[in-house]
């Protein structure tokens, strides 16, 4: 369940990205305005913006946060085909008593010819490095050598990926057996089948990255892209956001069994495909420990995705910004029927103040005060009961089919990706 | 010349045609202009100087202009103007400060007509009157303009901006007399042509060269400047004081504008330097252009819109030797592929969430210009159906969904870090502690985890069945559900209880049996499925006689099962006693709650080709009385995978840690070490630093135990002398003395150090307390009254 706590951005033009800092104390927006806001979280949960400043000369497109580890850093990047990297100053100034921060440019990347689209850096255990990618295709990443100096780095490779790049992911994996790997989605539209996810692998003998594997399955322009946090799995779960929400796992094959070139080779499978926003799917974000994907579409609806102890990937939860149900056809009416208790009752026990934000679906009812209690003893407390969800399934597939809470229940196997 | 024939000043009916084409020039292009007919265009540059006509397919070269044998400057043009008025008429701006009128009506193949050679420097403008037909600006680097009467030889008047170099003139297209000029010094002027003498009004428009200016097509206010600052400025001339009303920041310099015929709040700009795209800018909306042609390959140094009266037909000459014809369909569109929305899933669980107002807004009805309070005007005029773009919302709506601790937040995880004992005590105190933090925290299946390793490893006749069943008893008063099974087990008590709860762990490996393979299963078994509560209640009965031996090896039981069930894993009494007896409660449970059973279902097939390899090889202990706990060991490494794969690296780690040598051979180094990154990781995101050092402590990692020795350095200073200790030890070399010496026992103190700010006195925090509860003075003797709060 959750309550939605609306903020007065105030940016200027579109927000296209939202940043949580390691601690989730901190946040970042940027915006087309060609603004970076930075906005610090209160004792009693407000965020209050701190910052903000111009941070370029066109639509600021992403904005990313370092581990704190190399100081409050965040890194920018924009249609005006730069990439920059911010620090906050430490120290006594006017700013900080009035209770805002100051932050500098350390540097300015460069080096594409055309819009950066994003930039996320490195985990942290290969230091301080980060990865742009642009619009011409080309995948970049810099290293700075002396963590201590933000102003110098230098561009340590370039990949090539043919296809206008729109988002790119590192997998987060701190273990040795995973090498550096990088997922790059493409929203490349023109008709053409090539694969729109690229993933990428660090190859310790040729130094270099390599093209590892290409989703075939993918082929539709894909905005966003995001490895889970990787807590200690063998495999690697890939969340892209297309037409769809889909997520593959990657698992490797033993090293010695692949052959050439010391290229790890994966068993690809698509583990869930979800259609429910009905448009484009532009955005997916993990959880912390990888086990909640949060997708949001055109439908205006952010959705939760969450894996049952079968494997099987459901909706959990739909939130909307602003309290009315899901919009949407014929549905309407069948959600706030069942909605109809549920709701007034909830709205009661938040006084008001915010109630009116918030939106959450049928199946949260039933399970909110007996999801653990009710499979008390023997079981696995992964709180996807099947009876629940069924219940709410039946509910939505009334009146619209598609809308299904559940997916295809054995989706595990099929579609091997080339190998 | 018969095309010109059709000319019109409006569209009209014939309107124009044509798709996205270019032909290559021979050379570089310096400035294009058009044809008031829209079907020719000529194109100038230093050694250019053609005219091409517009046709439906493709560009056909019509006329060069220039001729004659000896390349002169006269021909390298900086710029070039066609008149709107007078279709044979063209002028040149040349580099070498020349101004060139050409007629092309003249019969000859030179259609040179006149030549001023009044500025001293490069032309770099030339404009015409849009009604007058013979007069003629120009603008030049030298910082004069001239204005020419085509019928005389020489200019008509001459205007000094007493600024730096014109970079641009343009006549108002409403107001006869009036026109602008740029300036490097980034001034704009305006003059009244009949007064040569002094300019009208200047305003500082840009910082740095102001390149381009251009008047609005329809509204005589309106002036917009492009400069090198990269911006591109809307002037309300109107007024008193020019007013700034719009502000277009682009990536790059900005060489030309160009406002979109038709749509009043377009204006198309192209750059000198890095920029090769030409950006159709809706200036209400400055941030993002709302259209981009990007088939230049180098820069593009003319743009023109092919017809006064038709927005989507724009041309474009370039250094990289091309003249194209842009088709606005085939434009690409930034807007569209930029992203209205932003999601961020913070550490808490908390959800970021940024939308297009228009994305979220529910009610369609609702008008979507919300943008529009900032922009009142527009309301005034209806939008212009030839704008493609239309004026949307562009701002968005920010909001957290923050979590409750029912669902998704994290709380748990901060708990039972903070919560479980990992060491310092024996094994089985360990792991019922956090059988029991996990239990309070309604992990159930963790608990049960706990529970059953305790059962398994610690040796057994040392646990007392009366601790293990407080635990549980305390479980299950807090799972009020439960008491469906409680009642029915009230007879057996709570061995029959604890019972339960061991199953669980232990549960698997019957259901595995049951589920997987049918012939494992016996007859009783399938009785106990189909019948009644008796079977149980027998079953359950049967427990409760073992009560006392709960965890103990039960000799008998097995043995007197063995002859019912002949399964060949019957012969370990400890699974037995475990296997069996949950099989019945289980049944039970699924009649009370079926989803149960899938649970119990997916447990095993994810753990299922474990169990049957460990099923098959410990036959060979049918007969001992007691199992090592090794033989469970590839279980409970299953059970560690299980959790990490979960995303559960906590209990995984925890695990491990407790578990230490018993389990640690069994996971291979890396991937113990991939946990523990994980788990530390973890932690420091949720700032739990001393937890965080305590798992670095007693891990059994190389790689993770040298994590906190990594940059840790200590320095000393001697509390005598006050300098620093040089030497390792703690013996000052300069005053020979013991530093740090704790004032109650006068030995080094080594750990935690206070002391008085007061009297410098100091010493173990552990004696300075005992000291000070019963006195009041320092402890060395100063006679300070110390405060230790």
């Amino acid at each position: 369940m959750f309550v939605a706590r609306s903020i007065a951005a105030d940016h200027r033009d579109l927000i296209h990205d939202v940043s949580f800092d390691f601690h989730g104390r901190r946040m970042a927006t940027c915006s087309s305005d060609q603004s970076v806001k930075v906005w610090d979280k209160s004792e009693n949960g407000d965020w209050h913006c701190t910052a903000s400043w111009k941070t370029h000369s066109g639509s600021v497109w992403r904005v990313t946060w370092a581990h704190p580890e190399f100081g409050q850093v965040l890194v920018s990047c924009s249609f005006d085909r730069t990439a920059a990297v911010w620090e906050e100053i430490v120290g006594e100034s006017n700013d900080k008593l009035r209770g805002q921060s100051h932050w500098v440019k350390r540097t300015t990347l460069v080096d594409s010819r055309t819009s950066v689209t994003d930039v996320k850096f490195a985990p942290k255990h290969m230091g301080l490095m980060l990865a742009t990618c642009s619009a011409d295709g080309v995948v970049r990443i810099y290293e700075a050598p002396d963590v201590m100096n933000l102003s110098q780095w230098s561009l340590q490779h370039e990949i090539s990926c043919k296809l206008s790049c729109s988002c790119i992911s590192w997998n987060p994996s701190s273990s040795r057996a995973h090498s550096p790997m990088i997922a790059v989605g493409s929203d490349d539209n023109s008709p053409n089948i090539l694969a729109k996810v690229q993933i990428y692998e660090y190859n310790e003998n040729t130094r270099k990255y390599a093209k590892a594997e290409a989703l075939m399955t993918v082929t539709d322009p894909v905005h966003d892209i995001a490895f889970a946090p990787n807590l200690g799995r063998s495999f690697h779960i890939l969340a892209v956001a297309t037409k769809d929400v889909r997520i593959f796992t990657l698992k490797p094959l033993r090293k010695e069994l692949t052959s050439s070139g010391g290229l790890t080779k994966f068993e690809i499978h698509i583990v869930a495909q979800f259609d429910n926003h009905n448009s484009q799917v532009w955005r997916v974000s993990w959880n912390i420990t990888g086990t909640v994907l949060a997708s949001s579409g055109d439908d205006g609806c952010v959705r939760l995705w969450k894996a049952n102890y079968m494997d099987n990937w459901k909706c959990t939860g739909i939130l909307k910004g602003n309290g009315s149900p899901v919009n949407g056809s014929s549905q309407q009416g069948i959600f706030n029927a069942s909605l109809g208790s549920a709701n007034t009752s909830l709205q009661n026990s938040l006084n008001g103040s915010s109630a009116s934000r918030y939106f959450f679906p049928p199946l949260d009812s039933p399970r909110a005060g007996s999801r653990w209690s009710s499979h008390a003893q023997l079981l696995p407390p992964p709180p996807l009961i099947e009876q629940s969800c069924d219940a709410d399934t039946a509910n939505l597939q009334y009146p619209h089919p598609r809308r299904r809470c559940v997916s295809r229940p054995l989706n595990l196997l099929p579609e091997n990706e080339g190998v | 010349m018969e095309k010109m024939a059709r000319v019109t000043t409006a569209l009209g009916g014939n309107t124009l045609s044509g798709r996205t084409m270019f032909c290559h020039l021979d050379a570089p292009a310096n400035a294009i202009s058009v044809c008031r007919d829209a079907a020719q265009v000529v194109v100038a540059g230093r050694n250019i100087f053609k005219i091409y006509s517009i046709e439906e397919e493709q560009f056909v070269e019509k006329l060069n202009l220039r001729v004659g044998r000896k390349p002169s400057l006269n021909f390298s043009c900086a710029d070039v103007v066609w008149h709107q008025m007078d279709e044979n008429l063209l002028a040149t701006a040349a580099t070498n400060g020349v101004v060139v009128t050409w007629n092309l009506g003249k019969p000859s193949r030179n259609k040179q007509d006149q030549l001023f050679t009044e500025h001293k420097r490069t032309v770099n403008k030339v404009c015409f009157h849009p009604t007058e037909v013979y007069m003629l600006l120009s603008g030049s680097q030298d910082g004069y303009m001239k204005c020419f009467d085509l019928r005389k030889k020489d200019s008509v008047s001459t205007f000094s901006g007493q600024s730096e170099s014109v970079r641009d003139v343009q006549f108002s297209i409403r107001d006869y007399f009036t026109f602008a000029a740029t300036f490097e010094n980034g001034n704009v002027q305006l003059w009244d042509i009949r007064r040569p003498d002094r300019y009208e009004r200047m305003f500082t428009a840009h910082n740095g060269p102001v390149f381009c200016c251009d008047w609005h097509l329809e509204d005589r206010g309106w002036l917009a400047t492009g400069g090198r600052d990269k911006m591109v400025k809307v002037w309300d001339m109107n007024t008193t004081r020019a007013k700034e009303i719009y502000c277009v920041q682009t990536i790059a310099s900005v060489a030309r504008v160009k406002w979109r015929p038709e749509c009043k709040h377009h204006i198309a700009t192209c750059s000198m330097m890095v920029d090769h795209n030409i950006y159709v800018w809706d200036v209400r909306r400055p941030f993002i252009p709302s259209a981009m042609f990007e088939e230049h390959k180098d820069v593009t140094t003319g743009i023109v819109w092919r017809h006064l009266h038709d927005p989507y037909f724009l041309l474009s000459g370039s250094k990289d030797s091309t003249l194209y014809q842009h088709i606005f369909k085939d434009a690409s569109q930034p807007i569209d592929r930029a992203n209205p929305e932003g999601l961020c899933y913070s550490l808490y669980g908390d959800l970021a969430f940024a939308a297009k107002e228009s994305l979220i807004s529910s009610d369609s009805n609702r008008k979507p210009y919300i943008g529009d309070r900032r922009h009142p005007i527009f309301f005034k005029r209806k939008l212009d159906p030839t704008e493609q773009f239309e004026y949307i919302s562009s701002s968005s709506a920010l909001s957290v969904f923050e979590t409750d601790v029912e669902s998704g937040s994290m709380d748990w995880f901060v708990h039972t870090a903070k919560q479980y004992a990992l060491a310092g005590r024996p094994l089985a105190e360990l792991c019922d502690h956090n059988a029991k933090v996990a239990k309070g925290l309604d992990r159930n299946q963790v608990a049960q985890t706990w529970t059953m390793l305790r059962i398994i490893y610690s040796s057994l006749g040392t646990v007392s069945s009366a601790n293990l069943n407080h635990s549980m008893g305390k479980g299950s008063a807090a799972l009020p559900l439960m008491n469906s099974f409680n009642l029915k087990d009230i007879p057996s008590g709570l061995g029959s209880e604890s019972r339960l709860d061991r199953s669980k762990g232990e549960s698997r490996t019957e259901n595995i049996l049951m589920d997987s393979s049918s012939t494992l299963i016996n007859n009783e078994d399938n009785e106990e499925t189909e019948g009644s509560d008796v079977p149980a209640d027998y079953l359950l009965g049967d427990v409760e006689a073992d009560e006392d031996d709960l965890y103990m090896m039960d000799h008998e039981n097995p043995h007197a099962e063995e002859q019912e069930y002949s399964l060949p894993q019957e012969a370990f009494p400890l699974r037995h006693e475990i296997v069996d007896n949950p099989s019945a409660l289980d049944h039970l449970q699924d009649k009370a709650d079926s989803p149960h059973v899938s649970g119990n279902e997916a447990e095993t097939v994810s753990l299922t080709p474990v169990e049957s390899f460990s099923l098959i090889s410990i036959s060979h202990s049918l007969y001992e009385n007691r199992l090592p706990s090794d033989f469970f060991s590839p279980i409970v490494r299953d059970t560690l995978l299980f959790y990490a794969e979960q995303g559960d690296v906590q209990t995984a780690v925890s695990v491990l840690i407790v578990l230490g040598e018993r389990i640690r051979k069994e996971i291979d180094e890396q991937t113990q070490e991939h946990w523990y990154t994980s788990y530390i990781d973890l932690l420091q995101r949720f700032q739990l630093w001393n937890i965080s050092n305590e798992v670095i402590k007693l891990s059994t990692c190389r790689a993770i135990n040298c994590l906190n020795q990594a940059s840790t350095t200590l320095h000393v200073n001697c509390s005598n002398c006050k300098r620093p200790m040089s030497n390792r030890g703690w013996i000052c070399d300069r005053c020979r003395q013991c530093a740090s010496m704790c004032a109650v026992c006068h030995h080094v103190v080594k750990g935690l150090f206070v002391w008085c700010q007061g009297c410098s006195h100091g010493g173990h925090l552990q004696h300075i307390m005992k000291w000070l509860e019963t006195s009041s003075h320092c402890p060395a003797g100063c006679g300070h009254l110390c405060e230790y709060t």
